[in-house]
Parts: structure tokens; C-alpha cells; sequence
């Protein structure tokens, strides 16, 4: 990152300074850094002056001094080098030396921060430039992927707003939401499907803690890692610089990688599947009508295609302003940002954004800084159906067929037209038109984020210093479900006394932590560098939800419920989770050669059971920098650090709050209150603990132009908490308990070469990628468990987490078309000689090692820089994960929903004995039994990103306000690579059948959730 | 250094003020409470009970899943309905006989077993209770959990009057016990029904004679022992139960208003469901729309409508000319769940055991003792109230069919065709008419499923043998 230095201010100030001192002496020379290549823009100041000037594009810079001053030579990244002016001298030329803990990325671990350098643990930092070159999403979770070895990202959907579930080194429980890390922002924890809150500019920092030595500071909250995101902050002693960025670009569905029947081929597949005895196709156009009669041709004239009809292309929009700077005793970061994605359905907005933040740092005595930092974000986002039934848009465009049409038509092909002259939607065969719903069925959210976090740092002298920080995470959630009177819902299931059903519903969740710090520092001249850090924390979570609904409103404009008739719901919930925390953390490095940290943290959460609410968690890690050895003298090897770290970290989140506890809830009945038993209570209920082991590598060559980082870690988590299921018989489904122990293994390899670096040209190549091992050790009693929110997955000791658990379908017979199936014997059989041939029961699922989580991601990415252009190039991949493919399913019915369209692939079916590789003969279709038949691999590598931009040269700015310029046009999700039936990148299968916050099996299946999307963006950034 | 003592001073203070966050720890739900306080007076065993009704409503058991529940299948699995083409084709499976074990009713299993816990945690509790109204509370508790297990084994298990084998085959586990670790195995049928029958005769005895509304009174047990006697072949048992009931069944003129809720004549056990308690759309299960945007996931089957005579009054209180103008297409819609008067969001009230049904009970098992002359006055009672011109005069084998047919028509689309037809080890045999008003349109994909099917008997879910692994699967399957 090259920070323009200085600015227009000094270069008018050297100008003033030539004018007024006519006696000096002209220095000039050349500045070039360690490989000998000129660096422009280094600082070049008369030290003790505000005189200065800068290097320019060639190293090359002059300066008038007068004898007996010292010049000062400074560049970000580098040492800063002091040389006196002597009077034989006319020209001093510099070679910078790179400043190894200037140039390290600082690691960010929220409780301190350390070097790259002496960091002991398996950490990856994602600075503010990776972000601004990255994928623009408006949340952060997605951008994570493919930029750190050991994240895994699936993106839930492509729902604008919508984030990802990331995995970080594998699923570390079986239950829905505890499987995420901890996400903090300035200090305050804040929840995954949270995270769009904040505004991609305003971030500095993203680092992520991969083991012990840095999650068990995290204490009962680190098992699934730590990913630390820190916002902005101004530059003391610099004037105020302004930076406005700008994006503007379209976002579309991404093309299938199959063909929907047109009007002809429907009715033609229509018309043979009648022929082979299908009846239901009966009542189909396709047998109804006569090719090439005029009742054939009316539909062929009005043909459809329904994505055009229910798609859009959508508009993506980007606006943000920062302005920061700071004097001597204080700093400052403001920014507003304005972000909007409408998405790709037609007449819904989509999602927008509105960011702002205050961050400001404020020595108020000498021993005595205050910090504010405050962030406030409103987002609004349409919600359309996500479930498999007929009112998802997503499903009916692939449902419908073409010659339906999107109003009923008179004679004369024209739309026919209701008593008030509007157009009569046509119901469809699915007896429900989506296009009038999506707008007489209005849903969004709005959500309020206030994240704020203040801080008091005390220092008592150079070694000790005491801090007070407050950090508060509040979301003010609303949602809003009208079903407007009058419209497509009233008229189905509507009460015509109380016309049209409105929902508000909300939440209001605060977290709140106070944390007391006394931190000891000691950096000896001999060396030793030591840091001891002490901390007592509070944290407080607390929810509050509404619902309120009524019915009744006397127009469709109305939707507030002071309208309504009569309310027929209203309720409040609370609850609440405290943690209370007491730690100790040690960093010592000695020479930056011998590193070591510690950690212990003593972790109380209310959600257990009494006396079992208290759980210890400690980590240890050392690391050894050979390079930084006397004895080692090998230049090409800049660092070369072999780390080792382990502890234990614990997790309480995935159930209930109060699931220690007996109680009962209170439900109505007709005469009054009812007693619903609605916990089993576990008093046993203690913490999951998961036992992280790491060993690493990381090494820099060549002047640190290859840099690479190996490692290997074993995750073990026992106690895992889970919602046990009981026997159906029992009548009480699941309480909360901890069993069973789960293990993730894996190797990490990141690596990033630049393979050519001069002056004008810079090309590196990088990737990463993690391979990824999981098995279930041990289940209670050694039972298989079916999770519950998830289609067909089974838990099995010994066997991976979150394996499909399938009946094996074998193709069919070459002799007649019938579907065939292994039963468990492995033999083939039909439908009926699965049950003929077996005894009773037998169950002829099996686990076949095909799992729902990849056993190999990552991503990579190549960045040429020529002059002022840039070409980079992400690329992001998976691979041996299984995705259900229930849309194939819905598509591929082999006639049995024939009133529904299908891809073209289903005219592939058995015709003659001797087909092979084709589909069952359809006169088959009722034996097509739950299997694997559409199980599919979901191995894809897909070009996420590619920005083409161009910086525009100091020189040429020179002139103008303008410091920096970038334009860039910038493509994302233009390429992909897959066998997958469908778009492979999958999260949530069917958004209201299992919800973000409940999926245990991320990737399971495609069912109509919202698609993913690409777009083209232009943008700019331009700084004052 | 004074300064500095000073600053270790404000800190050590601050540190203090936050030290007694332990306590905060100790944290108790706000939205719940904690079952020990919840059973205590009378009025919170008055509570506990309506907790247990409460269970019946749930959408797989007399609710409107899609999945099929009490409320649906036993008319869904026969042949007094035909799935329409129009609909959602929800059910389908059951319609067509395609039920396996990973596609069977576990929603119904699973709550009625829902009911039965909450049943037995309530007699749990009330083993510590000296209340006045515990032997009333106890009774009720014991009714719902015979009818919980009573619906379970007639949908998985054989019935005793089916075959000679049925009393000795798989039934369900029945449990008493409010244990969420119990891994039980199935009893027999034999044995289920005796318990079945023991807690309703326990209730019989305990409970009052009308509760409030919404909950079973001595004439709803009666009507309930009345069936369990009949399904087990105890036919004088039948009769006695029969005669018990007190409530007089609703006349010719009140029956169009029972199922519009104007009236609740005959209702012995029936729970008021209101936009503001409950609020559950309950008729869903067989359509969406109006009388003329209609959307039926069901119609009567052309060979039943049929059966309705014309100046039988059941014909306009449980059918009407339902069409979609849209489609142009008309059936021959249900009515019994539609709504009340005006209206067609199927919001209406569960009517669970009337009284119409001790008539044809009696009627019956006084045929099966052969006293086809008092059977033939019973039935009469029933016919004299629904039609204007009864039909009458039969004799011998005409007896019972005449009352089999009058079962049929009185009971359609509520709770009893599938279970009646597997009772008197029939087969279920569909015409080949279609699903519209006038017999054409779609067919049912299967028309006949032969008597002494395994598919009489229901699947257990594959998920339920997963987690239990003492279940034990139906055979067939």
C-alpha cells in the first residue's frame, strides 16, 4: 500500500520555501529501495523544518538546503533514514531498507495487538486494501472467501444483503448457529446475519484467529474462531483527507447451465407422456390441442418466458464518504456511506443501506486518551417468500410453463380485464399468479445497528496502563408482512368481513460488554519484550421481540395496524444471557527470535446449569524465527518461523437459553390460560469444549517477494451441545445436553509470489487453499442421530459430520426403463424388491462418505500492475462436497407433475430396450423413491472477481484538489466452472423450511431459494 | 508517585463496582416458568388440563397439515373424496396408497404422543394434589390420553374386529409415564385396547358431567367408549356406553347451522376456534378460494356425492357447488370445515365426538347381536332427522348396510370412512369417476385398495425407528 505522503501542502510549501531562502545548496539523487528500484513519493523532509519534498515516479527528487542540516528520508513500510547535509555534497542518493515491523501486518487480536512478526498463532489479517480490491458484497462474511486459508464461506443465497455461513477450520458443533465464529466489531460481539450492518469502508482490519493461542483469550466464546473486525481511525498530525468512492453497476441471475422446455416442447413431452399412459398429462394443452390447430397456435402466440417476466436486471449502487485526519493530540474517522442492490425480481426493491460512523481518539491529559467510536446503519430489505411452495418466485419460474400466460387472455389474444379495468392475472396451473403477489404481498425487514464502543486508557507510567472499554451492539429490527386486502392472498384464503392480514414483527437485541484491562508492557533494551495483559469482563445479551397482527384494512394504502379491525395476535418474548470473565494473556518475545504467549481465561455463563456454569480455558504457544538467528545467514531467506500452539476453547451458543432449567410455557385455549410443557431441564448442562492443537510454518524470501504460511491443526470438541432428540413415543422431541465428541483435522497452504516487481511492473500470484478432515468420534450410547433441521442427513460415530444418508438409485433397466435401486445387500432391485425381497423394515439408506462440507477450498488470485493499470483476478473454488438437487427433482419428474414445465433433459427418458445412461421410463414414475438420484457434486471453481482499474499518476494530479484517483470496472461472478445441475453455490436450501439461524447442514440442497448473481461495476476513488 | 497511587486508587474502585457481576448469572426465563410453581393450586390444574386439550389442535393431529392429519386422512384414504388436479396435490401420497416409511404421517405420531406426555405429566403432578376438581382434572387427563393413543393405533395398528390375527399384531406403545428418556417397544393391539378402555372407564367414572367448553364432559367419554367398545367387538359394552350419552343429536333444522357454528347441536366434545384463540384456518385442509375462485385440494368423489339423497339435509350442510370461473371448472366441494356463514378462510370449530354417533354405534353393535329390529328403531332415530321422506322398512343384511350407509353419510370428511371400511375388513374401492361435479375430469390414480392390504396399516416413520430403535415396523413395509 503505497499512502500518498505529505500532499499538496507541502509541495506548496517547498515552492514558498524556494522563494525565501535564496543561499542554500541544491541536493538531488535517486531513492531506491533493497532490490535497487526506484521508489517514488518518499518523503524527503529538512529535519527540524516542515520543508520538504518527495521523490517522484523515478526516485528521482531535488531539494535546496543549507549546509549543516540533516535531510530525512521516510516511506511507509520502510526505515526512515537520517543523512546530514555536508558542503562537498550535491547529491545524496538512498537506499531504503524495508522496516520488517513497519511492514507487517499488525494482528489484531481485540484484547491487544501484535506484529506479524512475534505472533505465535495461526492468524490471518485482511487489511483495508484487500477489502476495497475485493468483491464488492454488501456483507463482509462473503468477502471472506478465498482470502484466508482455513475459511470456509458458503454463501447463503444471493439475496441482496444476504450473507454467508463461514466455517473456520471445519464444523466445530452439530448444532444450527454454533458452528460460527465469534464476529467482534471495535470490542462488541455481533451476530453473523448482522454483519451487513457495517459498511465494507469503513473497515481497517479483518483478522481472523484460527487456534488457541489467540481464540482461548475469547475464552467460552473462541471454539469456532475469532474473526476481529476493526474500523477506521484518522492519522494524528495530518490534515483532513477526504475520500469519496463511488460504484455504480448491474447485477443478474447467472445463466443456467440447463434449458427449460419452450411452449412447443412442453406440450410435445406433454403429448408423449399421454401416449406411454400417463393420464394426468390428459388435461394438458399439449394433448388437448392438436398441433397445428388454431387453439396450438393462440398458445404458441402468447408464449412466455417467465424468467424475463419475473426477473430484472437490477442496479447496484455504491456512495461513501470518509474524511479523516487528526492533530496532535487527537484523531478522527467520519464516514456516510449509501449502499443499494435492488436485486433481480421484478417490482421489489432489494436491499439498501444507509452507514455512518464517528471515530475519534482524544488525549485528554497526558496519562489519559478517551476513544469514541460510533457506528449507525439503517438497511431496508424486501423480503420475498423463500419456501417451496407456489408463492415463491423463484420456483414458479421454473414451474411455469411458457404457454401459460401472465394475465388470462379474450379471444383476440388481448389481456382480460376486471370491473375496475385492470388486467386479470392468470392463476396458473399452480392456482396462484406470483407476479400479483410480489406486489399485493409486500414483506421487508428494516434493521437499525448502533455498534458504539468507548474506551478510557489510563497510562500509570511507561509499563503499566489500565483500560475501560464499553462496547454496545444494538439492533432495532422490524418486519413488515402485508397481505393487502383485495389482493391475490385475500382472495384465496381472506375473511371477507376482516379484508386483508398485516404483520409487524421486531426485535430489539442488545449486547453490551464492559471490560476492565491492566496491561503490563515491558520492551528491555536487552531484548526481551513482554506483555501481560488482565481482564475482568461483563457481558450482557438481551432480546426482545414483539408480533403483533391484525385483519381487517379499509384500503391496501393503509398498512399500519391502528387500521385494522381487530388484532388478532399480539405478543412480547424476552430473554437474556450474561457472561461474566476473568483472564490472563502473556506475549513475550525475545529479539523477535524466541516467541511464547499464554492464556488463561475463567469463563461463567448463565445458560448452564448451577454449579456448572464456571468453565477454565488456557492456551500456550511458542514460535522460533530462525531467520532472525546470528548464526543463520542465508539471504534469500528473509523470515522463517516455525510456531506451535495449543489449548482449549469452549462454546455455550446452539440451544435454548434457559435449557438447563424446567419449565413450562403459557399458551391460550378456549376458557383461558394452557400449560405447555416447553423444556426438559438438564442441570447437567455444562460448556462444549473443543481442544485446539497447530503447528505452523511461515516463511519470506527473496526480499520477502515469495511469502507462504503451512499449517496443520487437529480440532477435538467434546461435550458437544446438542438438542437431543428423544423418542417419538416420549412426546417431548429435544432437550438440551452435551454429548458426543467431534474432531476436524486439517492442512492450510497459502502462498503469494510476486513474480515480476519493478518500477512499472508488478505481477503476483497467490491462492490458497485447506484441506479439510472431519469424523464423529463418539454419539450418546453410540446411536445414530438425524438432525433435525436438515432433509436427509444422518450423524454416525466413526463417519464424517453431516453425510447424506440415501437410498442408492442405479439407473434403470436397460430392459424396460424401470427405475433400479442397491438395496442394502448391494444388489440392484425395483422399488417394490426393496420391500419383496428384505425382511420387514429393512433400510436401505446409506452413508456413502458424501458430505454436505468440502474437503478442499480456497481461492487465488493473480494482480498485474502495469504503470497505472491494474488487471486482478479472483478466483474461488470448492470441491468433494454433495448438494441435494431437489430443483432437478421438481424439473425432472419423469411425467409424474407433469402439469408443471420441465428442463429439456427429460425428454432423455428410456424408450427402447437397450437405452442406457438415459431417465426411468415414465410409465415408472410412481416407484421414483427418495435416493441419490439427485445427489450431485458440488465442485466448482467460478471467477468471482475481476477489476480492471487504473490509478492516475501523481504527476498528472499534481495540478488539481485531487491527491488520488482510481477508476476501475470490475466483474463478479462472470465465470464458472462446475458439473453441478444448477448454480453449485449453495448455503440455504429453502430459507423458511430452514431458516440461516437454524441450518445444521449449510449446502445440503437446492430448493428455490434466491439465486445467486452477477454483476458489472464501474466505480471510483478519489481522494483530497 | 502520589498521582500514580491516586490512579491505582480510581481503579482498584472501578474493578470493585463490576465484581458483583457474579450474580448476574443467575438467570431465570422471562417468557417461561419453572414447571415445579405450575402445578400447584386449582386453578393451575385447570390450566395444565387446557395445556393438554390444547395438543389436539396441533396441524398433524386434528389441524390441517399438508402432510395429512386426523382431521384429513381417514376420508383422504378412502372413498368418500378424490383428489382434485387443481389443487396443491397436497396428501397425494395418502390418497394414492403411496405411503412408505419415510413418507407416513409422523406429525400425527409424533403429536398425538405430544398429547399423551403432556397427559401423563399432568397426572404426575396431580398425585401431590388435594384440589376439589383433581378427580375431574385426573379423568380428563386419562380421556385424552386414551383418545391419543386410540387415534394412534387405528391408524398403525390393526383393529380387533379387522381379522382374526388383529388383537395379537403390533399395536403402539402406550405410555403412562412422563418420561423424555422412555425408549418403549409396541404392545400388542389386544393390549393397547385394554388400556384404552381402563383410563376411558377410569374417566368415565372420575369426570364431571359437563366441563367448560372446549373440554370432554361424562357424555363425550361416553360416545369415545361407545366407538372403542364397537372397533373391539364388545358390542354390549357398545350399547351401554351408547346409552349413556344424554345429549340429544341435533335436529333437521340445526344441522346446516353446526357446521357454519350458528349452532352446536349434538356436539359433545367440540373446541371453539376464534380469529383471537386458536385462529387456525383448519379448513384449508380441503380448500382455498370462495365458492367461485375455489382451489380444492379435495372434492367428494362423484360415487358418494350420489349417495346424498336430495331431500337428505346433509347434503347442503357438508357439500355445495364449489367453481373456479378462473379455470372454469366445477366440483363437488366439502363444506363441513369451509367457514362460517360468508366466509371461506376454513376458519371454524373443531367437533370432535358428537352425539349422532352413540346412535350409530348402538345401531350397529345391536345388529351385530342380532337384534336387527332394535337396530333398525336406532338408526331410525338418526334417519327421521335428516332426511324429509327417511328411507325405511329394511330387513336383514339391509339392516346393516342401511347403517353402514348412514355412518358413511353422516361422518363424511370426518374422522372415521378409512377406520370403518378397515373395521369391517372391506376393501376401499373408488369408481373410475373423475374429481369434477358432473364425474369427468382426473381420476384417482389408484381406485381399489384390496381388504386385509398391509396398507390398512400406516408405516411407522423411519425417523421414529431411528430414534427408537425397541419400534418394530409394520409388516409390508
Amino acid at each position: 500500500m503505497r499512502t500518498k505522503f505529505g500532499g499538496i501542502i507541502t509541495l506548496f510549501l517547498a515552492f514558498v520555501v524556494q522563494l525565501t531562502f535564496a543561499q542554500e545548496k541544491t541536493i538531488s539523487g535517486t531513492v531506491a529501495d533493497d532490490l535497487g528500484l526506484p521508489l517514488p513519493g518518499v518523503n524527503i523532509i529538512i529535519k527540524g523544518t516542515k520543508t520538504g519534498t518527495q521523490s517522484d515516479f523515478d526516485g528521482n527528487y531535488s531539494i535546496k538546503v543549507e549546509v549543516g542540516k540533516t535531510l530525512t528520508f521516510s516511506y511507509i513500510g520502510y526505515k526512515t533514514i537520517e543523512q546530514p547535509v555536508i558542503a562537498s555534497t550535491t547529491n545524496i542518493s538512498i537506499t531504503m531498507i524495508a522496516d520488517a515491523a513497519i511492514l507487517d501486518e499488525i494482528v489484531v487480536t481485540g484484547y491487544s495487538n501484535r506484529n506479524q512478526t512475534v505472533q505465535s498463532s495461526a492468524v490471518v489479517s485482511i487489511s483495508a486494501s484487500d477489502i476495497t480490491q475485493s468483491p464488492t458484497s454488501t456483507s463482509i462474511d462473503n468477502l471472506l472467501q478465498g482470502k484466508a486459508a482455513g475459511v470456509q464461506v458458503t454463501a447463503a443465497n444471493g439475496k441482496p444483503g444476504q450473507g454467508a455461513f463461514v466455517r473456520i477450520r471445519g464444523t466445530g458443533s452439530l448444532v444450527a448457529g454454533a458452528s460460527s465464529p465469534l464476529y467482534i466489531v471495535d470490542g462488541a460481539p455481533i451476530r453473523e446475519q448482522d454483519l451487513n450492518s457495517i459498511g465494507n469502508e469503513d473497515i481497517e482490519n479483518i483478522t481472523i484467529l484460527k487456534d488457541a493461542a489467540t481464540t482461548a483469550r475469547y475464552g467460552s466464546r473462541g471454539a469456532n474462531g475469532v474473526v476481529v473486525i476493526t474500523t477506521k481511525k484518522g492519522n494524528r498530525n495530518r490534515d483532513a483527507i477526504i475520500r469519496y468512492s463511488s460504484r455504480y453497476g448491474t447485477v443478474s441471475k447467472i445463466e443456467d447451465n440447463f434449458t427449460m422446455m419452450d411452449a412447443t416442447q412442453k406440450m410435445q413431452y406433454e403429448a408423449e407422456m399421454y401416449a406411454l399412459g400417463i393420464n394426468a398429462a390428459g388435461s394438458r394443452p399439449g394433448v388437448l390441442t392438436e398441433p397445428g390447430s388454431p387453439e396450438r397456435a393462440f398458445l404458441l402466440a402468447n408464449e412466455v418466458d417467465w424468467q424475463d417476466v419475473i426477473l430484472k436486471d437490477g442496479v447496484i449502487q455504491s456512495n461513501n464518504i470518509s474524511i479523516s485526519g487528526g492533530d496532535e493530540k487527537s484523531d478522527y474517522f467520519f464516514s456516510v456511506g449509501h449502499d443499494r442492490n435492488t436485486g433481480i425480481i421484478d417490482n421489489i426493491n432489494g436491499f439498501e443501506r444507509l452507514n455512518t460512523r464517528l471515530n475519534v481518539n482524544f488525549d485528554a491529559k497526558e496519562w489519559l486518551t478517551l476513544g469514541v467510536n460510533v457506528g449507525y446503519s439503517r438497511s431496508l430489505s424486501d423480503e420475498p417468500r423463500d419456501r417451496n411452495n407456489v408463492q415463491n418466485p423463484f420456483r414458479a419460474m421454473y414451474i411455469y410453463n411458457a404457454y401459460e400466460t401472465e394475465f388470462l387472455l379474450n379471444e383476440d389474444g388481448t389481456p382480460q380485464l376486471d370491473s375496475e379495468g385492470n388486467p386479470i392475472y392468470n392463476p396458473t396451473h399452480q392456482g396462484f399468479p406470483i407476479r400479483g403477489a410480489i406486489l399485493s404481498e409486500p414483506e421487508n425487514t428494516i434493521t437499525n445497528v448502533t455498534l458504539a464502543n468507548v474506551s478510557a486508557l489510563v497510562k500509570f507510567n511507561k509499563n503499566w496502563s489500565y483500560t475501560l472499554n464499553t462496547a454496545v451492539n444494538h439492533v432495532n429490527l422490524r418486519r413488515e408482512s402485508y397481505s393487502k386486502p383485495g389482493g391475490i392472498l385475500q382472495n384465496i384464503i381472506g375473511d371477507p368481513n376482516f379484508p386483508g392480514l398485516k404483520t409487524d414483527n421486531g426485535a430489539q437485541r442488545l449486547d453490551f460488554t464492559i471490560s476492565n484491562r491492566l496491561n503490563y508492557q515491558l520492551n528491555s533494551t536487552t531484548g526481551h519484550n513482554l506483555n501481560v495483559l488482565g481482564l475482568f469482563e461483563y457481558n450482557l445479551n438481551e432480546n426482545n421481540f414483539y408480533r403483533v397482527t391484525s385483519r381487517g384494512f379499509p384500503s391496501a394504502q393503509l398498512s399500519t395496524q391502528i387500521n385494522a379491525a381487530e388484532v388478532t395476535v399480539g405478543t412480547t418474548n424476552r430473554n437474556r444471557l450474561t457472561l461474566v470473565s476473568y483472564g490472563a494473556f502473556a506475549d513475550y518475545d525475545y529479539k523477535e527470535r524466541y516467541l511464547a504467549s499464554a492464556s488463561i481465561r475463567y469463563d461463567g455463563s448463565s445458560n448452564f446449569g448451577s454449579g456448572k456454569q464456571f468453565g477454565t480455558f488456557y492456551s500456550g504457544s511458542i514460535g522460533w524465527n530462525i531467520a532472525k538467528e546470528d548464526f543463520f545467514d542465508v539471504n534469500a531467506i528473509n523470515d522463517l518461523k516455525i510456531r506451535a500452539a495449543y489449548g482449549t476453547v469452549g462454546n455455550r451458543l446452539g440451544i435454548d437459553r434457559y435449557a438447563a432449567q424446567d419449565n413450562v410455557s403459557f399458551d391460550s385455549y378456549p376458557g383461558g390460560s394452557a400449560t405447555i410443557p416447553s423444556n426438559v431441564g438438564n442441570p447437567n448442562l455444562q460448556w462444549e469444549t473443543t481442544e485446539t492443537s497447530n503447528i505452523g510454518l511461515e516463511f519470506n524470501l527473496f526480499s520477502r517477494r515469495v511469502r507462504g504460511v503451512v499449517d496443520y491443526f487437529k480440532r477435538n470438541t467434546t461435550d458437544l451441545l446438542f438438542n437431543i432428540p428423544t423418542a417419538d413415543e416420549s412426546g417431548v422431541g429435544d432437550f438440551g445436553g452435551n454429548l458426543g465428541e467431534i474432531e476436524n483435522t486439517g492442512f492450510e497452504f497459502s502462498l503469494a509470489a510476486d513474480i515480476i516487481r519493478n518500477t512499472d511492473f508488478t505481477w503476483t500470484l497467490g491462492g490458497n487453499v485447506s484441506f479439510l478432515d472431519n469424523e464423529i468420534i463418539s454419539l450418546p450410547d453410540g446411536e445414530d442421530i438425524t438432525p433435525g433441521s436438515a432433509f436427509n442427513i444422518l450423524w454416525r460415530e466413526g463417519e464424517k459430520i453431516n453425510l447424506h444418508y440415501l437410498v442408492r438409485y442405479a439407473g434403470v433397466d436397460p430392459a424396460n426403463g424401470q427405475p433400479l435401486y442397491f438395496g442394502i445387500d448391494g444388489n440392484t432391485y425395483t422399488a417394490q424388491g426393496l420391500i419383496d425381497n428384505f425382511d420387514e423394515g429393512t433400510d436401505h439408506r446409506v452413508l456413502d462418505g458424501r458430505s454436505t462440507i468440502a474437503d478442499l477450498e480456497g481461492g487465488f488470485y493473480s494482480n498485474l500492475v502495469y504503470k497505472g493499470f491494474g488487471l486482478r483476478t479472483d478466483f474461488v473454488f470448492k470441491s468433494g462436497n454433495y448438494i441435494n438437487n431437489f430443483v432437478r427433482n421438481a424439473i425432472e419428474t419423469d411425467g409424474g407433475s407433469i402439469n408443471g414445465n420441465h428442463h429439456v433433459g427429460a425428454f432423455n427418458y428410456w424408450k427402447a430396450p437397450g437405452d442406457t445412461n438415459v431417465l426411468p421410463n415414465p410409465i415408472f414414475n410412481a416407484e421414483n423413491i427418495d435416493s441419490d438420484r439427485f445427489l450431485e457434486k458440488g465442485d466448482y471453481i467460478r471467477l468471482r472477481n475481476v477489476t480492471l482499474s487504473y490509478n492516475f499518476p501523481k504527476n498528472l494530479l499534481e495540478k488539481s484538489p485531487i491527491s488520488s484517483l482510481r477508476v476501475y470496472a470490475q466483474g463478479q461472478n462472470l465465470l464458472t466452472f462446475t458439473d453441478f445441475f444448477g448454480d453449485p453455490e449453495v448455503g440455504i436450501s429453502s430459507g423458511e423450511t430452514i431458516n440461516f439461524v437454524n441450518t445444521v447442514a449449510p449446502g445440503e440442497a437446492t430448493l428455490f431459494s434466491y439465486p445467486q448473481t452477477k454483476s458489472i461495476q464501474v466505480g471510483l476513488d478519489v481522494s483530497f | 508517585m502520589k498521582n500514580i497511587l491516586n490512579k491505582i486508587a480510581i481503579f482498584a474502585l472501578i474493578l470493585g463496582s463490576f465484581a458483583s457481576c457474579d450474580q448476574e448469572l443467575d438467570q431465570l426465563p422471562f417468557d417461561e416458568f419453572a414447571s415445579e410453581n405450575a402445578f400447584i393450586t386449582a386453578a393451575d390444574f385447570e390450566n395444565g388440563i387446557r395445556g393438554v386439550y390444547s395438543a389436539l389442535t396441533r396441524a398433524s393431529y386434528y389441524g390441517s397439515s399438508d402432510a395429512g392429519s386426523m382431521l384429513s386422512a381417514p376420508d383422504v384414504m378412502s372413498d368418500n373424496v378424490i383428489l382434485t388436479s387443481r389443487g396443491r396435490q397436497s396428501k397425494a401420497t395418502l390418497h394414492n396408497w403411496e405411503y412408505l416409511p419415510a413418507s407416513t404421517m409422523r406429525g400425527l405420531y409424533f403429536d398425538a404422543y405430544t398429547v399423551i406426555f403432556r397427559a401423563n405429566n399432568l397426572l404426575k403432578f396431580a398425585e401431590d394434589f388435594e384440589g376439589d376438581n383433581k378427580a375431574n382434572i385426573v379423568a380428563e387427563a386419562k380421556a385424552l390420553r386414551a383418545l391419543a393413543h386410540f387415534d394412534l393405533v387405528k391408524v398403525f395398528g390393526k383393529i380387533p374386529t379387522q381379522s382374526a390375527d388383529a388383537n395379537g399384531s403390533l399395536g403402539i406403545a402406550y405410555m403412562t409415564e412422563p418420561d423424555p428418556l422412555a425408549e418403549p417397544a409396541r404392545m400388542t393391539v389386544g393390549e393397547v385396547y385394554q388400556n384404552i378402555i381402563a383410563d376411558l372407564t377410569d374417566a368415565a367414572a372420575g369426570i364431571n358431567a359437563t366441563n367448560p367448553t372446549g373440554r370432554m364432559g361424562k357424555d363425550a367419554i361416553n360416545v369415545l367408549l361407545s366407538r372403542v367398545y364397537l372397533y373391539n367387538g364388545e358390542w354390549q359394552k357398545a350399547i351401554d356406553a351408547a346409552n349413556n350419552v344424554t345429549t340429544p343429536i341435533a335436529p333437521r333444522n340445526s344441522v346446516v347451522g353446526v357446521w357454519e357454528d350458528t349452532n352446536q347441536a349434538g356436539l359433545t366434545f367440540y373446541i371453539p376456534n376464534d380469529a383471537t384463540v386458536l385462529n387456525l384456518n383448519i379448513g384449508v385442509t380441503w380448500s382455498q378460494g370462495g365458492v367461485n375462485n375455489l382451489i380444492p385440494e379435495y372434492a367428494v368423489s362423484f360415487e358418494f356425492f350420489n349417495k346424498f339423497a336430495a331431500d337428505d339435509i346433509r347434503k347442503e350442510a357438508y357439500t355445495f357447488a364449489g367453481q373456479n370461473t378462473a379455470n372454469a371448472l366445477q366440483w363437488n366441494a366439502i363444506k363441513k370445515l369451509f367457514g362460517r356463514p360468508g366466509q371461506s378462510n376454513g376458519l371454524v370449530d373443531f367437533k370432535i365426538l358428537r352425539a349422532e354417533e352413540a346412535l350409530l354405534n348402538k345401531a350397529e353393535a345391536q345388529y351385530e347381536l342380532g337384534q336387527t329390529g332394535p337396530a333398525l328403531i336406532t338408526l331410525n332415530l338418526l334417519r327421521a332427522q335428516r332426511y324429509l321422506t327417511p328411507p325405511s322398512g329394511e330387513t336383514g343384511v339391509a339392516i346393516r348396510d342401511a347403517i353402514r350407509l348412514e355412518r358413511r353419510l353422516e361422518f363424511a370428511f370426518e374422522y372415521q370412512r378409512f377406520f370403518d371400511l378397515k373395521r369391517w375388513a372391506l376393501p376401499v374401492q373408488r369408481t373410475n369417476d373423475g374429481d369434477l361435479a358432473d364425474g369427468t375430469g382426473s381420476p384417482s390414480i389408484n381406485q381399489s385398495l384390496p381388504a386385509g392390504s398391509f396398507k390398512f396399516q400406516l408405516p411407522i416413520s423411519t425417523t421414529t425407528i431411528d430414534l427408537n430403535p425397541n419400534i418394530v415396523q409394520n409388516p409390508g413395509y
